[in-house]
């Protein structure tokens, strides 16, 4: 079973803090003031934030995903990229505008290099390992 | 009689103390429809006057102690998932 894990990235995409709290399941990162706190001090160099959600194919954001987002946003008073994973797939999203939630996603070309352990640190190889006995 | 505290506010880049002391025990969204009033006014130092949005904000509590004042910190939510 898969659990949800995070990711604050630089703008040289490079991690800058692996969010893997104790209180992180399946389907959920629950708020968390030392993430915030971790966001605000790392504000100059803040390119964004991936996160994963269960299962496979394409994720899509979900309401507190983007409200999340916005709020986040809001307090830093800067856009940031933020990717979620599946899996097998990611997307990027960004703020288009103009509706405070009108998030989308971008082209996500090339596969952020930390992409690959944020899969692992969410636990989708047991739930292969599983579909694959 | 209610116990005092600090509301310090994070918003657009920005950080600082409402000017008034505020009941420790005030609800979340009277000190986030405090907090939006006194930026829009330019009533909070170290934040520029502007409209302000605290919908999606929390309120984190710290008790005071030792030579720490009550506090109240008004923060943008955090949680992530499906």
């Amino acid at each position: 079973m898969s659990i949800e894990a995070g990711v604050l990235v630089d703008l040289d995409c490079e991690p800058i803090h692996w969010h893997l709290p104790r209180d992180r399941n399946t389907g959920a990162l629950p708020d968390s003031r030392q993430l915030w706190d971790i966001i605000w001090e790392n504000r100059a160099r803040v390119m964004g934030f991936a996160h994963s959600h269960p299962g496979s194919g394409i994720p899509g954001p979900s309401h507190e995903d983007v409200t999340t987002f916005a709020a986040i946003e809001a307090a830093l008073g800067k856009r940031l990229v933020w990717w979620i994973t599946s899996a097998d797939n990611f997307v990027e999203l960004c703020w288009v505008g103009p509706h405070k939630l009108a998030y989308a996603r971008g082209p996500a070309m090339y596969e952020p290099t930390w992409m690959q352990r944020l899969r692992d640190e969410s636990g989708y190889d047991d739930v292969n390992a599983g579909l694959t006995k | 009689m209610y116990a005092e505290a600090r509301l310090n506010i994070t918003f657009a880049g920005q950080n600082g103390d409402l000017r008034d002391p505020v009941s420790f025990d005030a609800t979340d969204t009277d000190l986030k429809q405090w907090a939006a009033e006194a930026i829009s006014t330019g009533g909070v130092a170290g934040i520029d006057a502007k409209e302000a949005d605290f919908a999606d904000f929390v309120v984190d509590r710290f008790p005071a102690k030792e030579d720490l004042p009550n506090r109240l910190i008004l923060r943008p939510k955090t949680p992530f998932g499906v």
